[in-house]
């Protein structure tokens, strides 16, 4: 089988991208009527759905936490989302894994000694897979959690970037993803800097790592500004049904 | 569960008895219903419909290739699965969903798995004996307000007629031996036969009639409030004959033989009325995207970013 050619001459990628250039981004909040807030992103062609309810009464009382709200991530994949057709049940443990990844990350960024002996749910469905899951839905959730009102020190970006033939480049797709080059997902928060969550699952050059955690944080920049007006659109639309 | 108190209880059922409902609504109406089909790349089909301001069903149908079963060597199958999103309601949230996922998949099961659905499955079978295409129909509830399965029955036929099957070629080996090649471009892709006389669901509640004591009362497309006033509620599967595909009666009230019959009738005249508008909106919506395709243009899909 021929290997498949990720990165042309030119240096342009298989999709027609530059190295350092993200996918198309669009989003959207208060997309769904029941949740109280709610987020739908596309990121290329992975799409992502994110609703948050709370805060409110915890609903296992062993989990009550005195000083601060609990936080309760659910991920789910819908079974059309990938190329082959494949039912993930809810205790599959990559999706329980990703799950704890996205709680631990919000956790340091939502307030939660304002809320004690309450919890907020994070529910996310990935509709459709094409690389990233993880980075979309931790955007989607912010976007949804902004868009409930609750009280967070900052936007949470994520981002990733991965290594071909030692070139860095960002935001990998589905193809780049699988054909075994290292792939970095890291989630900051723009006004600091901190970064919140890294995780890679293949091995990188440490000489490289350096530059392509740099390339990925670059990419969570560019993400926060493109959250950033979509959030500021949706509450002057919103401002302005108001005053009418 | 939100719970009613008496006074809504009257002016939601009073409501019904005068043929306006809280909404402005007659007995017999939809509500307004945002459709688009084709917004899942990765599916060989799909439809996403949102109902009023809350319901929204996403349905993606897969086709694989798979081994025939041993008894039924010469045709193809479907099958269903619905699945209900936390985001939809909190009650939906770990194992919370599986009674209703259970409930409504075999629901649709049981209209689309056999010859009442209308596609002809003799077709979907590529080597007699051998191997042949399963139609993979997955609906997912993502919001929810009232009456989720005429919801799931319209976007599982709009995803139905958006599916594309991979065309398949033949070859003799000899001695009685086949193999076939399943051929890359879309262009041959083919549509599922029969995929018209796919039958609608239409489900009526009966509301609750302390009151009157009259039973004459019927209505479709619930909103939360009022499935919360509803003594019983009948699905009935139509087709675009008017044949009934099925029925399914839910809730836990029951209904007398004179207002089955009468509610059979009212959901087969409505059945149709729905599935004339549906096709023609599909094919409108089929026709806009062939001609952007022919002028070169890009064809933007709305998915969640369509108007609500």
């Amino acid at each position: 089988m021929s290997r498949l050619e990720l990165l042309t001459v030119e240096g342009l990628r298989i999709d027609g991208r530059r190295p350092n250039e993200l996918r198309k981004i669009t989003a959207k909040t208060s997309v769904l009527a029941q949740a109280d807030g709610s987020a739908y992103i596309e990121q290329g062609n992975t799409k992502c759905l994110a609703a948050v309810y709370g805060p409110q009464e915890v609903r296992h009382r062993m989990q009550i936490l005195h000083d601060r709200a609990i936080i309760n991530v659910e991920f789910n994949v819908a079974p059309f989302s990938t190329s082959e057709r494949k039912k993930r049940s809810k205790n599959d443990k990559r999706s329980l894994e990703i799950a704890s990844a996205i709680k631990q990350t919000f956790e340091p960024v939502v307030q939660t000694s304002q809320f004690p002996r309450s919890q907020i749910d994070i529910y996310l469905q990935v509709l459709q897979h094409d690389g990233g899951t993880l980075q979309a839905c931790i955007n989607a959730a912010t976007m949804a959690l902004i868009d409930a009102g609750i009280p967070m020190i900052d936007y949470v970006c994520a981002s990733t970037a991965g290594c071909i033939e030692k070139q860095p480049v960002l935001d990998l797709n589905y193809l780049e993803e699988s054909s075994d080059s290292p792939e970095l997902t890291v989630a900051i928060l723009p006004r600091t800097g901190k970064v919140n969550l890294m995780s890679m699952e293949s091995r990188l050059h440490v000489d490289m790592l350096e530059s392509v955690a740099a390339l990925a944080t670059q990419g969570c920049e560019q993400i926060h500004t493109i959250l950033d007006s979509v959030v500021r659109q949706n509450t002057q639309l919103l401002k302005d049904s108001m005053l009418q | 569960m939100p719970y009613l108190s008496q006074a809504e209880r009257d002016y939601i059922t009073e409501g019904v008895h005068s043929d306006l409902r809280a909404d402005g609504r007659g007995r017999l109406d939809y509500r307004a219903l945002v459709l688009e089909t084709g917004i899942i790349s990765q599916a060989n089909g799909s439809a996403r419909v949102r109902l009023g301001g809350g319901t929204d069903v996403l349905v993606g149908v897969k086709v694989e290739i798979d081994q025939v079963e041993p008894d039924a060597a010469d045709i193809g199958k479907v099958v269903c699965n619905v699945e209900c999103s936390p985001s939809a309601s909190q009650q939906f949230e770990g194992h919370g969903a599986d009674d209703l996922n259970n409930e409504l998949t075999q629901a649709l099961q049981r209209v689309l798995g056999g010859p009442q659905c209308g596609i002809n499955f003799e077709k979907l079978c590529i080597i007699k004996g051998q191997q042949c295409w399963i139609v993979y129909i997955d609906a997912m509830i993502l919001d929810y307000s009232g009456n989720v399965m005429d919801a799931i029955f319209i976007a599982t036929k709009a995803a139905l007629f958006n599916t594309r099957i991979p065309k398949t070629q033949i070859q003799d080996m000899g001695d009685g031996e086949f193999e076939f090649e399943v051929l890359d471009d879309v262009e041959d892709a083919e549509r599922l036969e029969g995929v018209e006389n796919v039958p609608v669901g239409v489900t009526l509640n009966k509301v609750w009639t302390v009151m009157t004591g009259s039973t004459k009362l019927n209505k479709e497309h619930a909103t939360p409030l009022e499935e919360l006033c509803t003594e019983a509620k009948l699905l009935i599967a139509v087709n675009k004959d008017g044949k009934v595909c099925g029925i399914q009666k839910g809730a836990d009230g029951s209904i007398e033989p004179g207002l089955m019959s009468e509610m059979i009738q009212t959901a087969k005249r409505v059945g149709q009325s729905l599935i004339r508008q549906l096709d023609q909106s599909l094919h409108n919506e089929e026709a806009q995207v062939e001609e952007k395709r022919r002028n070169g243009e890009h064809v933007e899909k709305l998915g969640f970013f369509a108007v609500v």
